[in-house]
């Protein structure tokens, strides 16, 4: 009888963890679907093991951390194309401050207002990335060249409108 | 899933024990800020002392009467022709101390990007209060005490933007003039280790005066805590005390640990305690929770909510307040009896807007019912139409006035609120008294001593405006104006006119480019020469199958600007105008903040513009009527402004 007891307690236990972690991945599911790029968002979120126990507060917070690395990468390949195409120095260099103000105040005020409570600041953060990559683009088109970052660009506003309709969840 | 009041209600029950609340839904979160950014590309003008007096601009200026229009332009088509000679101010940099030279546009200015220091100065205000630097938003703990106005606010002092949040604080004789104090209270305890955030001052009648304010715990639990002035009889209350005992409140039972904020100015009840009321939600049902207290120490939740509507979610910056039905006066915030409404407002977290509500209030109950249910807070009457947000009210025992503040925050990148170093504006302080005349909305009406700034009146009467055209208004400068105009379609033809269903909105139907038979007509404030820029603030009329007329109030950011980082939204509503009554137009313009009345107040519209060439000298003002069957006649009042200590 107490073999028993004991098979039973053990097996729920075991039986917990894939629980939990299904439930977690309905919520990634549910949460990403009411984003503008489900996969994106998926990926993302499924790449960081913090997903499994988080709420929606938290996948927030991952979506915002990814947004950061895509925007200091952003940085390091405006820089390298700095001494290659001189000829695009004006618009790199604006494109350069406009992810500057990303990783440098739209983030970590998108960071505080998630763990604080205030959610509308980062939905603002994320807003505000959003329009600093299409500002960067523009930018070179408005100096009558093309832009040789379109792909990065899209690649953060992608990323920050992801993020932007997590935090718009907590609202 | 539509909850009602009694459920919402259950759902909250009181405890005893400070922490026993249901499984916080947020788990632990890493404190993984990164340091924001100083400012670090300051121009020489921040390093110059804030605005001087305009009393040389003024000298120069005297000698100008009444002016009449010099291009009265009655061509069919709007028309750029003829302009108005114009006597070159100096421009603002001058007035602080800079060598004109370093106005001259950078290379290649005539696109606007990147935005030069040209540009970005001149978008700072010259009598809107504005901290030095970096980032404010709330309004906190307006009061008017020991003979000075008190405005503290939420301020950010690492960069233009929110973070790590502390009480601003300034005082001013007249609510227009500001002297800037140290921080009030820092984030140096563990109960608003994370943030000092959003509160409101009560004066007892012994004189004490007494802040609650919500704190950001280093856990980022919401918590209310008291202050008080270390020194009561310090005029400038710079040093505050946090009472020791805090936090005196804590999110009950029911309530998420973040959607418990901004505690109200308390008022008497009728058993003699105080109450205060603090906005919250429950699932997507904003509601506000009700407490009694005796001694801003212990307090009592009350079992009902003073209201709550369905599907508005959040209430932030909750205000409670009584206006006097037949009055002219404010009300001090424990006034109660026949002659009395009360407002609730609330900023709704979702939309961005503040919203209000007049109804009445049953203080035995502590409950608040709206007059008209389909304009309950949230779904019905906004203070403002444009960027206005988190405001708060204060009664001026000093005036016998209710004046409210509200926070305006930038439509730009914040790119370029750090190249500038600054975020964000309070707008104009107003007063509010019920609209006699219509009984169902209040009036907003920017302080009487705003009128001071005044100075160089230019009269244009009945200008007649045809259908079509624009005329350049003759003006010293255009940056800082407060203009008054009263204008009069053609009764002729309204009459003629075959009515039609009437679906305008403001912006939805294509701005002031968008032709009607009977608008949009008005000014195009912060305009340039060839209206490569500029900003329509206008009247629609619309005539309805009825044969009644329908009048719609916007502003239009659409062409406000060739930079494309900025916000070009149209804003605005619909404005009662009632029989007799000519259509009234307030506009108060200081650089990049352009406030508009109508109807003495009863729809305002706040915008923030930011032009690339309508600026410093080349800044413009304009009439025009662009509707197809009507001439339009204005009478108009333009002052200059001069700038205040902000």
């Amino acid at each position: 009888m107490k073999l028993f007891s004991l098979l039973i307690f053990l097996s729920l236990h075991l039986f917990e963890a894939p629980l939990t972690a299904m439930g977690d991945r309905k919520l990634i599911e549910s949460t990403c679907k009411a984003t503008p790029s489900y996969n994106l968002c998926l990926s993302t979120l499924l790449s960081n093991p913090k997903s499994s126990s988080g709420d929606v507060s938290d996948l927030g917070l991952i979506m915002v951390g990814a947004t950061r690395v895509k925007a200091t990468q952003a940085i390091q390949h405006i820089k390298s194309l700095y001494r290659s195409h001189p000829e695009l120095r004006r618009s790199l260099n604006q494109c350069a401050q406009m992810y500057m103000a990303v990783v440098k105040a739209d983030v970590p005020s998108a960071i505080q207002a998630l763990d604080g409570g205030q959610p509308k600041f980062a939905e603002d953060g994320m807003a505000d990335t959003a329009v600093e990559a299409q500002a960067c683009e523009r930018s070179f088109s408005d100096g009558g060249h093309k832009s040789p970052v379109t792909v990065m660009n899209k690649g953060v506003e992608n990323i920050a409108n992801v993020a932007r309709a997590i935090i718009r969840m907590l609202l | 899933m539509m909850a009602s009041l009694s459920d919402v209600e259950n759902s909250i029950t009181t405890s005893t024990l400070p922490y026993s609340y249901a499984p916080l839904p947020n788990g632990e979160q890493p404190a993984g800020n990164d340091r924001p950014v100083h400012s670090s590309r300051k121009t020489a003008l921040f390093l110059v002392s804030v605005f001087l007096a305009v009393a040389s601009l003024v000298a120069l200026f005297a000698g100008n009467g009444p002016v009449l229009p010099k291009n009265l332009n009655t061509s069919a088509v709007p028309s750029t022709a003829g302009m108005p000679e114009k006597v070159a101010p100096l421009s603002r940099g001058v007035e602080k101390g800079v060598s004109e030279k370093s106005f001259h546009p950078l290379l290649g200015a005539d696109n606007s990007f990147p935005w030069s220091n040209n540009m970005l100065d001149w978008q700072r205000t010259a009598f809107h209060f504005q901290p030095k630097k970096n980032w404010m938003n709330d309004p906190n703990g307006p009061v008017f005490y020991n003979g000075w106005y008190h405005l503290f606010y939420q301020y950010h002092p690492d960069a233009p933007v929110w973070g790590k949040i502390v009480w601003g604080h300034a005082v001013s004789k007249d609510l227009i003039n500001w002297r800037h104090l140290p921080i009030a209270m820092e984030t140096d305890e563990w109960y608003d280790e994370q943030g000092v955030w959003t509160g409101s001052a009560t004066i007892l009648p012994n004189g004490e005066l007494v802040v609650l304010y919500t704190g950001s715990t280093n856990e980022s639990v919401q918590v209310q805590n008291l202050a008080y002035p270390a020194d009561p009889s310090d005029p400038l209350l710079i040093k505050w005390v946090k009472y020791p005992g805090n936090p005196v409140l804590v999110p009950p039972p029911g309530i998420d640990n973040k959607d418990f904020r901004d505690p109200t100015t308390a008022w008497k009840t009728p058993e003699g305690k105080w109450r205060i009321t603090i906005g919250s939600k429950i699932n997507k049902t904003g509601i506000s929770l009700v407490y009694d207290t005796e001694d801003f120490k212990t307090f009592e939740l009350l079992d009902g909510l003073l209201h709550a509507v369905p599907g508005t979610g959040m209430w932030e910056c909750v205000d409670f307040y009584p206006i006097s039905k037949q009055g002219e006066n404010g009300l001090d915030t424990s006034v109660d009896g026949p002659g009395v409404k009360h407002v609730v407002k609330a900023s709704m977290d979702d939309d961005r807007n503040d919203y209000y509500a007049i109804g009445t209030y049953d203080a035995y109950k502590g409950k608040w019912t709206p007059d008209n249910p389909t304009l309950d807070v949230g779904i019905g009457l906004r203070y403002d139409y444009g960027i206005y947000y988190a405001s708060k009210t204060f009664y001026d025992q000093n005036k016998q006035r209710r004046v409210l503040w509200s926070w305006i925050k930038e439509t730009d990148t914040e790119a370029s609120d750090i190249k500038k170093g600054w975020a964000s504006l309070m707008g104009v302080p107003r007063t509010i008294v019920l609209d006699k005349k219509t009984q169902s909305n209040i009036i907003q009406w920017p302080v009487e001593e705003i009128n001071l700034l005044r100075t160089n009146l230019t009269v244009f009467k009945n200008v007649v405006v045809e259908s079509g055209s624009l005329v350049p208004l003759n003006l010293p400068s255009a940056s800082q104006l407060d203009i008054v105009a009263e204008f009069e379609v053609d009764k002729k033809t309204v009459e003629r006119l075959n009515g039609a269903d009437i679906a305008y909105d403001c912006a939805k139907n294509g701005g002031a480019a968008q032709r009607g038979a009977l608008g949009p007509f008005g000014f195009s404030v912060l305009a340039h020469e060839g209206l490569a820029e500029h900003t329509p603030v206008y009247f629609y009329v619309a005539k309805g199958v009825d044969g009644n007329l329908q009048t719609f109030f916007c502003a239009d950011q659409s062409r406000s600007s060739n930079a494309n980082d900025v916000d070009k939204s149209i804003y605005g509503s619909i404005v009662p105008v009632l029989k007799g009554e000519k259509l009234a137009m307030r506009i108060l313009v200081d650089h990049s903040i352009v406030e508009s009345f109508a109807q003495e107040g009863r729809t305002c519209i706040t915008s923030r513009v930011y032009p690339t060439k309508a600026i410093n000298n080349n800044a413009q003002l304009f009439l025009f009527n662009n509707a197809t069957a009507t001439k339009v006649t204005a009478s108009v009042n333009v002052w200059q402004m001069n700038s205040a200590h902000v």
